[in-house]
C-alpha cells in the first residue's frame, strides 16, 4: 500500500477514537454532576492526602447578631463548616470574603455544600466549576453524623501545608 | 511506511482503545449508580 495513504487511514483511526474518547469523558462528567457525593464518601476523601479535592459552602457567611439569636450553627459558614472547606455564599464571589477568592479554582474536582443539599443552588454553581458534586443532605447531613466541625471565620491554608484537612 | 512508524501507530491505537473501554465501564458504573439514587428519592418521596 502506498504509504501516505497507509498513514492517513492510521491517523483517521486514531482521530475517530480520539473523538470517542473525549465523547465519553464529557458523558462521564456530565453523570458525575448528576450523582451528589454522600457525607461518607466525603469524609473519606477528605482523609486521604492523595485525592485533591475542594469544598465549597454556598450557605450564608455570617449573619447579624438578631438573625444568629434564631438560626441554627448549620444555617451559615461561621456557625459550623467542614474543615478546609472555602465560603462562597450564593456561589456569588462578591459575596466570599477576600481571602477566600484565591483559594478558589474552577478546574479541581469540588463538592458544594449548602445547608440541605439544595440541588438549584448546585445548579448554579455546577456553571462555574465543571468537575462539581453536590453533597447530599449538605451541611445538616455532615452535622448529624457527627464529622468534625470548625467554627468562626474562614482561614486561608498555611503556606506549604501538607494535603488532607482531616 | 518504517516498522517503527507502524509499531507507534498500533501503540497510540490500542492506548485508545483501552482508554475507551476503562471509559465505557466507568459510564455504565456511574449510569448504574445513578438509577439507584433516582430510585432512592422517588422512594423517599412517596413516603
Amino acid at each position: 500500500m502506498n504509504p501516505k495513504i497507509e498513514r492517513i487511514i492510521y491517523a483517521g483511526i486514531i482521530v475517530v477514537l480520539a473523538g470517542l474518547l473525549l465523547s465519553f469523558g464529557k458523558k462521564d462528567l456530565e453523570l458525575r454532576k448528576q450523582i451528589p457525593i454522600t457525607v461518607e464518601e466525603l469524609y473519606e476523601k477528605l482523609g486521604n492526602p492523595k485525592v485533591n479535592i475542594q469544598v465549597i459552602d454556598v450557605r450564608p457567611y455570617e449573619l447579624s447578631e438578631e438573625e444568629e439569636e434564631e438560626a441554627e450553627d448549620t444555617d451559615y459558614y461561621t456557625g459550623v463548616h467542614i474543615p478546609g472547606s472555602i465560603p462562597l455564599p450564593d456561589c456569588d464571589e462578591s459575596k466570599a470574603p477576600e481571602e477566600a477568592l484565591p483559594q478558589i479554582s474552577p478546574y479541581i474536582p469540588t463538592v458544594i455544600v449548602s445547608r440541605d443539599g439544595d440541588p438549584e443552588i448546585f445548579k448554579k454553581c455546577a456553571k462555574k466549576f465543571p468537575f462539581a458534586q453536590n453533597l447530599k443532605g449538605g451541611m445538616l447531613a455532615w452535622d448529624e453524623e457527627g464529622y468534625p466541625e470548625d467554627e468562626g471565620e474562614y482561614e486561608p491554608p498555611a503556606a506549604g501545608g501538607g494535603g488532607g484537612c482531616l | 511506511m518504517s516498522m517503527t512508524e507502524r509499531i507507534l501507530f498500533w501503540l497510540g491505537i490500542l492506548i485508545l482503545i483501552v482508554g475507551l473501554i476503562g471509559m465505557k465501564a466507568d459510564i455504565s458504573k456511574l449510569e448504574q449508580k445513578l438509577q439507584q439514587t433516582v430510585q432512592a428519592s422517588s422512594e423517599g418521596g412517596e413516603e
